[in-house]
């Protein structure tokens, strides 16, 4: 009974510390890690023929992310420890790994956002070894999201614990898989887009929040 | 005693195709409990034997010709929606949920022959007219041990009238019309005749609708209109005093006339035709008063035809067909050994077969069984019973099913009864062979037989994006099977007390394994997914059920009040260990805050009610020919899907809320003619999105003229 409210505070707490910190970026104050919030980040959308319902076929190119920079890296830079998680369609890729470039790794952690203060001792993440043997274990049910009634909703619950292109620990929460999160998506909805929060922790320690 | 000897000797000839003339040496009841029960209660269903209602170690509630007349009910759904404990639920047609089990887990008997023509497990039970049945049997509880596969949660049996049903009158025929809301008309007419040893009954009836809309914002209707038309009839030779032949057959077929909104904005219209017959021979042999050899054969057709084009530019939308078969020849032995024993065997012969357009070829099913029970009644206070039965399938493992029960008269007013059983439900066609493509939303669904090759053939045509699984772990698919426990107490108060009170209780518990469920294979280069059948879940029911009736006289009339309520817990047992252990989390789809799961959210399965309640009155003024009644039946909330992301059953707004309907009618009988009016859901309570088949306030108004006479001779 007791957990409940104690993660509406914490959560309550940092979004009070991100809106008060927005304010005063310059202040080089030691302060909590920032939990940052990304909405709608497109993950090769693909269009839907209104003609037969169906959609259309994607670029298949991932969109990487850098999380320290809060931003979406050009698939040029690929081959670079600047990205540290990629998306497409459901399929999350990490920087890491036989067929990756920088040190990522990952690890789905099962538990709430707010108590994951720090990464757990018994971590080991995994690394995208080939294709068909990511970090980030596809399917529904197996990784961050359930498919059903065909929607892709993300598993309440699932963080993924990450190890940054560089080397630096973050944790990350999927919110939403359509554009906007709306609250009941619909077989019509936009999907593709990723509404998802994390936290990065640039001193490389495994401190999280 | 010639009132007794005729009553029981009425009750067994009525009890059906699988009867004959009394057994001088059957045990029957105590003299006493029967004067005081009606002839109706004798019922077959249970131990394929006829049996006083009373007497059985198992939950049975009968519905008597009377009483469905009297509600004005026209198809079985009508009937079975007011009973205690039994919802109807809506998945690709309307069936019946018992004890919490989906209705593809309900054997539906017609004169102790099964049903066919199910659709995603549902079967509708709006093909089914009641003006022709003498009465209606459910048995809660597995009956696996005699029926086989579907009887997990129970069976419905329906009876279907005889010639001479009216007992010594030699001839009987009945015209009935009616008219109520929604342009809804029936009209039915039956025919009983009896010369020497023959016997003929005939039965038509034609129902239609106009449909109706419950959501004019949209296009097209909820229910689009229809009509549909039965015939049945049966006939019963005599051929000596020990060999009797009955012959029955029905025929059923319906139009409909689609309209409605495929996906936003494009409209559908197009006939769906289904058609339904069957045929059901039996001969009854009785050499002495010791041995009665059955020997039946039924033969069953069912088809469905469905053209519907979009309306703008009539480009096809979904043209299909389903045909199915199914015939089964079957032999029982009952042997009456004094009156302490009572031994039935049977073997019999499925062979049913498939074709359609989501199949690839005719597809066939066969399965050996045989079912043994022996009942013992070492005195007038016990009755006991135990049973199994072998199945012999050729597409899945052989299923064994026993089952054992017992009832203990502890009074003249409370009599005990308990009863566990193992029941089972085959792999059906779809979940076997089916071979579906959406072309409308890109999807693919495959029977577990053909997966492996279809999902090769997809991947050659370059449509598979990613396999999730391995298609060979899908191969190896068992039958579900659960688990029952029925254990509760029957009481009669008239005898000890005086009073006309009666009471039962059931409390049940239902444990199910190898639930098959659809699970994705693989990801289409569309996005869409590849589906098949695998064996899951674990889930379990139980409750507690209630019922009692009293009757009291009021003016110069009768009132007859009864109640029933059903207690409901269900959920899957993968999820309640997940909770406890708090791996579940559930996120707030609007502040997209996530919370972990308390085992108190837990909801259990989908669309169970933990709460359904029914209270009846019935009011008779015998002199007058007038009745009255007022049935109410509530549904309490219900959960319909998933909002906050953890696909369980878990927060407020993922359940539709509970409702109650009252249904009122009244009849007045004037010589041979019976006016009736009333209506159906008299505050006109809709739930357009959740309840579609909800229709809204119904009137009707009904004449029937029915004469019976002795034959001419």
């Amino acid at each position: 009974m007791k957990r409940i409210p104690l993660s509406l505070a914490v959560s309550l707490f940092s979004a009070i510390i991100f809106f008060s910190c927005s304010n005063d970026d310059n202040t080089p104050t030691v302060q909590p890690v920032q939990s940052q919030t990304i909405k709608n980040l497109a993950a090769d959308p693909v269009t839907i023929d209104p003609q037969t319902g169906q959609p259309g076929a994607g670029t298949g190119k991932y969109t990487l992310f850098s999380l320290k920079d809060g931003k979406q890296i050009a698939n040029s830079d690929s081959a670079s420890n600047k990205w540290d998680i990629g998306f497409r369609g459901t399929t999350l890729i990490v920087n890491g790994g036989a067929i990756r470039s920088g040190q990522g790794g990952a690890y789905i952690h099962t538990g709430t956002f707010e108590e994951l203060t720090s990464v757990p001792e018994s971590v080991t993440f995994a690394t995208d070894q080939s294709s068909s043997q990511l970090a980030i274990t596809t399917g529904s049910g197996k990784g961050w999201y359930n498919y059903a009634n065909t929607i892709v909703s993300p598993i309440p619950g699932k963080v993924l614990i990450l190890k940054t292109g560089d080397g630096k620990y973050a944790k990350l929460e999927i919110l939403s898989y359509y554009k906007d999160a709306p609250a009941t998506p619909t077989a019509t909805s936009e999907s593709r887009y990723f509404t998802f929060r994390y936290v990065y922790q640039p001193d490389g320690s495994k401190k999280l929040n | 005693m010639p009132t007794l000897l005729n009553a029981f000797l009425f009750a067994v000839l009525q009890a059906g195709g699988l009867s004959g003339p009394l057994q001088p040496d059957r045990p029957q009841p105590r003299t006493d409990s029967l004067k005081t029960r009606k002839l109706d209660e004798v019922v077959v269903t249970a131990t394929r034997t006829e049996r006083p209602m009373g007497a059985l170690p198992m939950p049975v509630t009968v519905i008597g010709k009377q009483q469905i007349r009297q509600m004005g009910s026209l198809r079985l759904n009508d009937v079975l929606q007011e009973q205690t404990g039994l919802a109807i639920v809506t998945d690709h047609g309307q069936g019946v949920q018992i004890q919490g089990f989906a209705p593809e887990y309900t054997l539906i008997l017609l004169d102790g022959e099964p049903l066919i023509g199910r659709t995603a497990g549902t079967l509708e039970l709006n093909r089914l007219a009641v003006g022709n049945i003498r009465q209606i049997e459910i048995v809660k509880g597995p009956s696996s041990s005699l029926y086989g596969s579907e009887a997990l949660a129970g069976v419905i049996n329906i009876i279907t009238d005889n010639a001479g049903g009216s007992g010594q009158k030699q001839a009987n025929a009945s015209v009935s019309a009616r008219y109520g809301a929604n342009r809804t008309s029936d009209l039915a007419a039956d025919l009983g005749l009896r010369r020497g040893k023959i016997g003929v009954y005939a039965f038509a009836n034609r129902y239609g609708s106009a449909g109706y809309d419950l959501s004019p914002e949209t296009a097209g209707n909820t229910v689009s209109p229809f009509a549909n038309y039965t015939f049945s009839g049966r006939v019963t030779a005599d051929i000596s005093s020990r060999l009797t032949l009955s012959v029955s057959g029905r025929s059923f077929s319906e139009k409909q006339e689609n309209r409605y909104e495929a996906t936003a904005g494009s409209v559908v219209v197009g006939p769906g035709m289904i058609a339904d017959r069957n045929l059901n021979p039996v001969l009854t042999f009785r050499p002495n008063q010791h041995w009665k050899l059955t020997a039946r054969f039924y033969g069953s057709y069912y088809r469905t035809e469905t053209d519907l084009r979009y309306q703008n530019d009539g480009k096809a939308y979904d043209q299909s067909y389903f045909e199915q078969r199914f015939n089964r020849p079957e032999i029982q032995i009952d042997h009456y050994l004094n009156r302490k024993h009572v031994l039935t065997l049977g073997v019999g012969y499925n062979a049913e077969s498939v074709v359609a357009t989501r199949y690839t070829d005719r597809q066939r099913f066969s399965n050996r069984y045989a079912y043994a029970q022996y009942e013992w009644l070492p005195n007038r206070r016990w009755d006991i019973i135990v049973g199994g039965r072998f199945d012999n399938h050729s597409q899945y493992a052989s299923q064994f099913s026993p089952k054992a029960s017992a009832r203990f008269e502890l009074s003249p007013t409370i009599a005990l009864r308990g009863s566990t059983g193992v029941g089972f439900k085959a792999p059906d066609f779809r979940q076997l062979y089916l071979n579906f493509d959406n072309s409308v939303v890109g999807y693919s669904v495959f029977g577990t037989h053909e997966l492996v090759n279809s999902l090769a053939r997809l991947q050659q045509l370059g449509q598979i994006a990613e396999v999730l699984t391995d298609p060979a772990q899908f191969s190896d698919i068992r039958a579900e099977s659960s688990v029952a426990y029925n254990l509760g107490l029957t009481a009669d108060l008239s005898a000890a007390y005086k009073l006309p009170v009666t009471f039962s209780v059931n409390l049940f518990r239902n444990d199910i394994r190898d639930l098959i469920e659809t699970r994705a294979v693989a990801l289409k280069t569309n996005g869409q997914s590849v589906f098949s059948y695998v064996n899951l879940n674990r889930v379990f029911t139980q409750g507690a059920e209630f019922d009692g009736s009293y009757r009291i006289s009021a003016g110069s009339g009768m009132l007859r009040i009864s109640a029933g309520y059903q207690f409901l817990l269900t959920g899957d047992k993968t999820v309640v260990g997940q909770i406890k252990r708090g791996e579940v989390y559930r996120r707030d789809p609007e502040t997209l805050a996530t919370q972990r799961v308390k085992p108190a959210d837990y909801g259990g399965l989908y669309n169970r009610s933990k709460h359904m309640a029914n209270v009846k009155l019935f009011y008779e003024l015998p002199k007058q020919g007038l009745t009255v009644n007022l049935r109410g039946i509530y549904r309490g909330r219900y959960g319909f899907s998933d909002r906050n992301g953890n696909v369980i059953l878990d927060a407020a707004p993922e359940y539709v809320p509970g409702y109650m309907l009252w249904n009122l009618s009244a009849g007045k009988t004037i010589k041979n003619v019976t006016v009736q009016a009333g209506i159906d859901n008299l505050f006109g309570q809709t739930n357009p999105q959740y309840i579609p088949n909800l229709a809204g306030r119904l009137w009707y108004t009904s004449l029937r003229w029915s004469v019976a006479a002795p034959a001419k001779n």
